[in-house]
């Protein structure tokens, strides 16, 4: 299903940055409305049905309270549509909640599909090679707190048939804490020195020591790679001139819609909505090969029925 | 040799920081001041993870008992996550800093907030947080003889982290909110956070009160007896 996951790491961390800084810092609408839509049927097609009822009910209600909240609190703007308890509600405070919501919502729904594409071992492989000891730190630490929580689990529960645990006051609730966390706290810090020494005789930090990766850049990363370069560059060369630029206050801007301008949306709207499609293409093309192999079964049993 | 290491720091930061503003002003209209200091927050963290990286007294002993005082805080940030506002986190960084050093504290700090906010849900405040939180970790760490020896200091300084940590992230979400930094939204922010700032800053004093005594004690047996 998540195909894109399976592109290299390298080209998906870049992916995810340019993604996520252009749709948080460029104030565009059109901009926003583009990364919104990409992010939500990106997220969409990643997630399953559970998730997704789960993902509505969370952004919705969200979305909404913050559209809301701008016309009420900021009274900016110069076209006021009613007043409530003697401040202008204006349609410019209007539009740049619905502004500020759908730009939080899509890099929230960025962020999101980044933790779902980028696990924490892809992150730690793509800095594993420029900082080999933070990114050792890291993989150990995200090993350590499950590990962490379990013993914290187990030595409370040892206490407490052994009848050391309260759960009554504060204060013998808070020693019991403490006996607990001092515990946990020397067994892990002595299995970590064993740890180290395993490491240590097995070479770790020597010359030569390789480490194993399971990823590599084939061509096709390589492709997609200069997909995305090429759409950014586009995009950013229609950005820097000032062409993008939109402003809500006082007045609401005019959206530009000049020959860069639209250049510049249609690559952004490529490159939005690049994880969805490359998800899309990937399973029609599963789809059309599973007809393909159930049309030559079907053909191969009746061959057998012809010379049965 | 060491000379070119903050050579190569400095470079980083003079030449980083220029063009991130430079980005931010060009590409960015409205929210470029939002982009220039999370690039900057960034750019803050490189100098200490390449010291890091350098150190040769960085021994696999010490990078393992550094991934145990992160892992810890992380969980105490796991296991806290409901009560909104009262985690062990900053306590444990400091007392981590106390004991393996400056730079110790610093990774334990940054990488606490990288680490939890895999769980958490990464997001554009991580940068913030890991600057944040590293910077309480290394200056624990230089004051470190200070601090164990006056317990009274120590919680003054959790207290003060609490506050500076509330405070940080007050700056960051004035320039996230309005675009810009403007002085007559900052004290607005501050008072309506002041609820979080103090339950950070009494949080703290707490948990160090509580855990200092547990896990320093078991971080100083551990380096005398191997050591580090």
């Amino acid at each position: 299903m998540k195909a894109f996951s399976k592109i290299h790491p390298f080209v998906l961390i870049t992916y995810f940055l340019i993604i996520i800084t252009v749709s948080m810092f460029v104030s565009n609408p059109v901009i926003k409305l583009l990364s919104l839509a990409g992010a939500a049927l990106f997220s969409f097609v990643i997630t399953d049905r559970k998730e997704r009822l789960e993902n509505i009910k969370f952004y919705l209600p969200l979305a909404l309270l913050i559209a809301v909240t701008n016309p009420i609190v900021s009274h900016n703007g110069e076209t006021p549509l009613f007043f409530m308890n003697g401040n202008a509600v204006t349609l410019e405070a209007v539009f740049y909640g619905i502004d500020i919501s759908v730009m939080i919502i899509s890099v929230m729904l960025w962020f999101r599909s980044y933790s779902i594409v980028m696990t924490s071992d892809k992150f730690v492989y793509l800095f594993g090679r420029i900082m080999p000891r933070t990114a050792l730190v890291i993989s150990m630490a995200i090993r350590f707190v499950p590990m962490l929580k379990r013993r914290i689990s187990e030595v409370s529960r040892v206490q407490k048939s052994m009848g050391l645990y309260s759960v009554q006051s504060l204060t013998d609730r808070l020693h019991s804490l403490v006996r607990v966390m001092s515990a946990v706290i020397g067994w892990s810090l002595e299995s970590a020195v064993e740890t180290s020494r395993s490491m240590k005789s097995r070479g770790y930090g020597l010359k030569g020591h390789s480490c194993y990766s399971d990823y590599k850049m084939t061509k096709n990363d390589i492709a997609v790679f200069a997909v995305f370069i090429l759409l950014t560059a586009i995009m950013f060369s229609g950005a820097s001139d000032g062409h993008l630029r939109f402003y809500f206050y006082p007045v609401i801007s005019d959206l530009n819609t000049d020959f860069i301008a639209d250049i510049a949306y249609s690559a952004f709207g490529i490159l939005a909505f690049f994880p969805f499609l490359f998800e899309v293409e990937e399973s029609i093309r599963w789809k059309y090969y599973r007809s393909k192999i159930s049309a030559l079964r079907m053909q191969a049993r009746k061959k057998m029925y012809w010379k049965v | 040799m060491k000379n070119r290491k903050n050579l190569i720091s400095a470079l980083i930061l003079l030449i980083g920081i220029p063009v991130i503003m430079a980005v931010g002003f060009l590409i960015f209209g409205g929210k470029r001041y939002a982009f220039i200091s999370a690039g900057i927050a960034v750019l803050s963290c490189v100098p200490f993870f390449m010291s890091f990286e350098r150190n040769s007294d960085n021994n696999s002993v010490k990078l393992v008992i550094i991934s145990v005082m992160t892992a810890l805080s992380v969980a105490g940030r796991v296991l806290f996550s409901m009560l909104y506002g009262i985690k062990p986190v900053t306590a444990i960084i400091i007392i981590a800093a106390l004991y393996l050093g400056s730079e110790a504290g610093f990774m334990t700090g940054s990488l606490t907030a990288l680490v939890s906010n895999f769980f958490f849900g990464q997001g554009i405040w991580t940068p913030f947080q890991m600057f944040t939180w590293g910077l309480i970790g290394f200056i624990a760490g230089i004051f470190s003889e200070k601090l164990k020896k006056n317990r009274l200091i120590l919680y003054v300084y959790g207290a003060l982290s609490g506050i500076a940590y509330s405070l940080v992230i007050d700056i960051w979400s004035v320039f996230w909110n309005y675009g810009e930094f403007d002085f007559s939204k900052y004290p607005v922010l501050i008072s309506s956070s002041f609820v979080f700032t103090l339950m950070y800053a009494v949080s703290n004093v707490i948990f160090l009160m509580l855990l200092v005594k547990p896990i320093g004690g078991k971080l100083e047996r551990i380096i005398t007896k191997y050591g580090i």
